[in-house]
């Protein structure tokens, strides 16, 4: 860890592999949960519009909205020139993604808030005869507009990380990859939560697909790692931390059991075995919901700088 | 014009001259400091040895943190020094995050207690507070001292020649270990100096191209040790993982312990 004092830093800071704090120590906690609802409102919001849920959709909104970005404002160390960073206040878009994704996430707001109330008007037949046909072209669009901005608000956050050359182990196309399919997988666990409280959830039919998008990330996780471990030394040794260092116990316990397997299992019981239990599906909303937590949090501990002086081997 | 540094590592006695001397110069809050030496060991056959590296900004010319900066805060002045606007930083680290070298650090409450916590400030630290107004909750970082460069070339003075257009860490170097000039001349003193003795880049192979250069027969081993004089009590820290080597050097280290 970086000598508090920094006269002299010594023996390891960035002569040997150095963990990232800033975004995971600390005040860093903010950037962790906002990562993490900027995963779980991308995925609960396009499950949503492709299995028309309103409420769905609208628990998405809020936790973009009333979650992802205030964790993100309260981190700011300047929170009140945040405007600065979005476009057109900034031209900074052209080379960074954290005005991309301000930008992003902004249009998703708006579009979203429009397709919520458009989908509520013609849900509730609270628009005339006459102007049906235009409203529905409107809600198709902005599904659409708002479902691409969610999709760019989701991963944006991976691209934000793996721009960083100096963090081979973010520093892949892969992992914007992962979160999005991540996300939906989130997306997918949430939607039967929804579904619990508000009903017209086909839960049949999610807990289907969930279980082929879950072996989907198995597979993904799995190439992501075994590639993080051939790219460089400083990658593998972030492989290492997760499997087997500091960082093990919430990558097996939190992201594979809590968030892949007990997911995958329940959604093969609920199909294959067992009859509709809805204490069984919210053990496993729950249960995959601290999966995405350990995700994020594992992505960020293990990001590791590459030393600065090349021949320091490190291990 | 492009300002650069050379840096010879056999030259450095880790005297901590210029930490201290940048300290100084931009009145830096007491927890934040610009340029750090990092210490390097190496073990050879039983031998051991710490090598020092003075580092600071590299003011890179492809500089990651510029392109991530949401804000463009941080900025590329047209003679390749990074800077940052403050007053357009919004403390969102990710430039801190994308230096690979990691010589950004974000200025937080508890770095700047004032020089004497608990004490009303000194005369000295008002008057530096005044004059460099380094601003909580946003990125700082070293600056090759501008202002002086700027200062300089408008009275007709040349960086890396006239103490008073120089780098405060140049100037305050007493074993004349770092050297600053224009990397665009190729006559300059830094030019000469990385043709002559093969300069070295930190992590070239990220293609940020550094305007720092290190000089040195090779990174680290023993035969780049500095001299034995030179060794002075911050060696303690670092051979404190070198318990033989370090009871050679300071007997009373061996005394203390037993």
């Amino acid at each position: 860890m970086q000598a508090r004092r920094q006269w002299i830093t010594p023996h390891e800071w960035m002569i040997k592999p150095t963990q990232q704090t800033e975004w995971i120590e600390g005040q860093g906690v903010l950037i962790w949960m906002a990562e993490v609802f900027s995963a779980l409102g991308m995925g609960l919001y396009l499950v949503a519009i492709y299995l028309d849920n309103w409420w769905g959709a609208l628990a998405a909104w809020f936790i973009i909205i009333f979650l992802k970005l205030p964790f993100h404002f309260f981190y700011l160390g300047r929170p009140w020139r945040f405007w600065r960073a979005i476009p057109p206040f900034t031209d900074a878009w052209k080379t960074s993604w954290i005005a991309r994704g301000m930008f992003f996430t902004t249009v998703f707001a708006g579009l979203a808030m429009i397709q919520l109330i458009t989908t509520y008007m013609l849900n509730h037949n609270m628009v005339s005869e006459a102007m049906v046909g235009p409203v529905t072209v409107l809600d198709y669009a902005m599904r659409f507009l708002a479902g691409l901005f969610a999709l760019l608000t989701g991963i944006y956050c991976g691209f934000v990380m793996s721009y960083c050359k100096a963090v081979p182990f973010w520093n892949t196309g892969l992992l914007p990859i992962v979160f999005v399919f991540m996300g939906i997988a989130d997306g997918l666990a949430l939607i039967l939560a929804v579904g619990l409280v508000t009903g017209g959830v086909d839960f049949h039919a999610i807990e289907y697909a969930s279980q082929w998008v879950l072996l989907f990330n198995v597979v993904l996780i799995g190439t992501y790692l075994i590639n993080a471990s051939y790219t460089s030394a400083t990658a593998e040794y972030s492989v290492m931390q997760l499997i087997r260092g500091k960082v093990a116990r919430a990558f097996w316990i939190g992201v594979i059991l809590l968030g892949i397997l007990v997911p995958l299992v329940v959604s093969l019981l609920s199909i294959f075995v067992l009859p509709f239990m809805p204490l069984l599906l919210i053990f496993a909303v729950i249960s995959h919901t601290i999966g995405a937590f350990s995700l994020k949090y594992c992505v960020l501990k293990v990001g590791i700088y590459r030393p600065i002086i090349s021949r320091v081997p490190v291990h | 014009m492009k300002w650069g540094m050379v840096i010879d590592i056999k030259k450095c006695m880790r005297c901590h001259g210029c930490v201290a001397a940048c300290r100084v110069e931009h009145f830096l809050p007491l927890h934040i400091t610009w340029v750090k030496l990092i210490a390097y060991e190496t073990e050879d056959g039983g031998v051991l040895d710490v090598t020092t590296y003075p580092v600071r900004c590299n003011q890179c010319k492809e500089a990651p943190c510029v392109d991530v900066c949401p804000t463009s805060a941080s900025y590329q002045r047209a003679d390749g020094i990074v800077a940052i606007e403050a007053n357009k930083c919004i403390g969102c680290r990710y430039c801190v995050i994308a230096c690979p070298y990691q010589n950004r650090t974000f200025l937080r409450k508890s770095s700047d207690p004032g020089y004497f916590p608990g004490y009303p400030q000194t005369g000295y630290e008002i008057k530096g507070k005044k004059l460099y107004p380094h601003q909580r909750g946003t990125t700082t970082k070293c600056n090759f001292c501008a202002e002086k460069i700027d200062y300089g070339l408008a009275n007709g003075l040349t960086p890396g020649i006239d103490r008073d257009a120089t780098p405060a860490c140049v100037n305050t170097c007493q074993a004349r270990a770092l050297t600053f000039g224009d990397l665009d001349d190729p006559n300059s003193n830094v030019s000469r100096l990385i043709i002559q003795r093969h300069g070295k880049q930190l992590q070239s192979g990220l293609g940020t191209d550094p305007s720092v250069y290190y000089v040195d027969g090779k990174h680290g081993g023993n035969d780049n040790r500095a001299p034995e004089h030179a060794m002075t009590g911050s060696h303690i820290q670092h051979l404190s993982s070198v318990e033989a080597r370090a009871k050679e050097l300071f007997p009373w280290l061996k005394r203390d312990n037993e």
